[in-house]
């Protein structure tokens, strides 16, 4: 790594949830992988519907001589919340923004913008059909859909449009819980025998283990959150399921990949890279 | 605004209490063992002798995510920590990391208070800030405040925090409804009379947000 990151804090700003235990768990879990490889002087978590609060956060950091912040959206993309609420909330005012005390943090980009979407989205796929030949496989992608300034649908529409230019499967397609095209017509969508289906979701939360499986008719009515059915010995679904003369396969939530801790990481690096190439700049005269 | 309290050096602020053992924080009690290890532990249980016991600072997520009875914890500062563990950590770094999951936020509003350099924020002002789904809530009359945080944030039975902000930018009390106690850090929110770490509330959080719209949203329907 080319920088050097130990008087440097990471908070990791994750939407967390009032009935969901499973929603905060994948920033927790990237949190404490960071942290386990030292790389940072601090590392920290905070929520916008979970303790610690980012105005939580903006007490931390205070301790150790941590010169900078930078603060890494765990969402999937830019929208209401990388774009009103954080800001507000973390009393951010640009991309880098000096506190009264001279330290800085920098807003770096949201995790689900970094280039190695595509290539998890792939590895999820291979993970949960293993020996499928993805000339015989649709591979949905599902998103939550139009929401508040939300801009995940487009987030997802790019990946999609690159998984499909590369030409492997027999069909690559958008889905949505809210909007067409609904994930709830899979059947209707494909004509492949295998379909595999991978939630473009932070976590494994009401979405992705207890609305989704229902539209794809694998489960008869929400049963539970995903720690709830862990603790019931019940986690791991069984791919794959026969359902309308296919075989349908379904990942859990993209943003639980262990690799998001890599993710986080390197959008923090990409932030600096690009903060060092503009003061480099600036040094030699090229931007006035 | 800030509090006035006694300037601490910035030096030892952080773990100066983690140095007068046994300490308690919220419903925990910390102590050191024989051996050197930091040994935490519900303060309901401190004789017992049948706990759980756990080694790694991140065990504190998972005990904190439920009560006794298995319901998920949304408040990890309601008076309903599960009982029945006890976490061993080997040092001063490892206990931090506990305590920050156990109280995510707390202990950088107790280092924050005791440097002096504690920022709360008025109720009012919380609510105004919002957009949204959440936009509304600055409509609350104080008279449903009142009402609504004398309720929510109770220590018996809603929150053991001890609130440090007011209702308003004039300096009126969060709820009239609440003891004295409420507002004082040297207070015990369990009751039990011990001395404690104070879990210190800067600003209204985000559930007493959300439990705002749902009165206001009510009350217009």
């Amino acid at each position: 790594m080319a920088s050097d990151f130990g008087s440097s804090g990471l908070l990791i700003v994750g939407h967390g949830s009032t009935v969901n235990p499973d929603s905060s768990a994948p920033s927790l879990s990237h949190a404490a992988e960071i942290r386990r490889r030292g790389i940072f002087g601090d590392v920290q978590c905070c929520f916008w519907k979970e303790e610690p609060s980012m105005r939580d956060a903006l007490l931390m950091f205070q301790e150790g001589g941590i010169k900078e912040v930078y603060v890494v959206p765990n969402f999937i993309s830019e929208g209401y919340f990388t774009q009103t609420v954080i800001p507000r909330e973390l009393e951010l005012s640009g991309r880098t923004t000096e506190r009264i005390d001279g330290q800085v943090w920098n807003f770096c980009e949201p995790v689900g913008n970094h280039r190695s979407m595509t290539e998890l989205l792939l590895e999820r796929a291979r993970e949960v059909a293993p020996g499928v030949p993805e000339s015989e496989m649709s591979l949905l992608i599902v998103g939550h859909g139009t929401n508040l300034n939300d801009n995940s649908a487009i987030a997802a529409k790019r990946e999609v449009e690159a998984i499909r230019q590369l030409g492997r499967y027999a069909a690559v397609l958008n889905t949505y819980m809210e909007e067409a095209p609904l994930i709830s017509d899979w059947a209707k969508l494909t004509t492949t025998p295998h379909v595999v289906v991978v939630p473009f979701f932070i976590a494994d939360g009401l979405h992705s283990y207890e609305d989704i499986p229902v539209l794809l008719g694998i489960e008869a009515a929400p049963s539970g959150s995903a720690s709830e059915r862990q603790r019931a010995g019940e986690v791991f679904r069984h791919n794959p399921h026969h359902l309308h003369g296919r075989s349908l396969y379904y990942a859990s939530a993209i943003g639980t990949d262990a690799r998001f801790a890599d993710v986080i990481v390197e959008q923090v690096e990409s932030f600096a890279r690009d903060q060092h190439s503009i003061s480099d700049n600036f040094a030699r005269g090229l931007v006035a | 605004m800030t509090e006035s309290v006694p300037q601490q050096s910035r030096q030892s602020a952080a773990d100066e209490w983690l140095r007068t053992l046994p300490c308690r924080i919220g419903q925990i009690f910390v102590d050191r063992t024989a051996e050197g290890a930091f040994a935490l532990r519900h303060r309901d249980d401190v004789n017992r002798e049948d706990l759980a016991v756990y080694r790694d600072a991140e065990a504190a997520v998972a005990i904190a995510q439920y009560d006794d009875a298995g319901v998920y914890r949304p408040l990890k500062t309601a008076p309903n920590l599960r009982h029945g563990w006890s976490l061993m950590l080997a040092d001063v770094t490892a206990v931090r990391v506990a305590l920050d999951l156990f109280y995510p936020g707390r202990i950088p509003a107790y280092v924050a208070w005791r440097r002096g350099t504690l920022k709360t924020t008025p109720l009012r002002e919380t609510l105004e800030r919002q957009t949204g789904m959440y936009r509304v809530t600055a409509k609350i009359t104080d008279e449903q405040a009142n009402e609504l945080v004398g309720s929510f944030c109770r220590s018996d039975g809603g929150c053991l925090r001890t609130i440090r902000w007011d209702r308003d930018i004039q300096g009126a009390p969060p709820s009239t409804l609440l003891p004295e106690t409420k507002f004082d850090p040297a207070h015990d929110q369990m009751g039990k009379g011990e001395p404690v770490i104070p879990l210190l509330c800067q600003e209204p959080c985000n559930l007493l947000v959300a439990e705002a719209r749902k009165v206001v949203k009510g009350s217009a329907e």
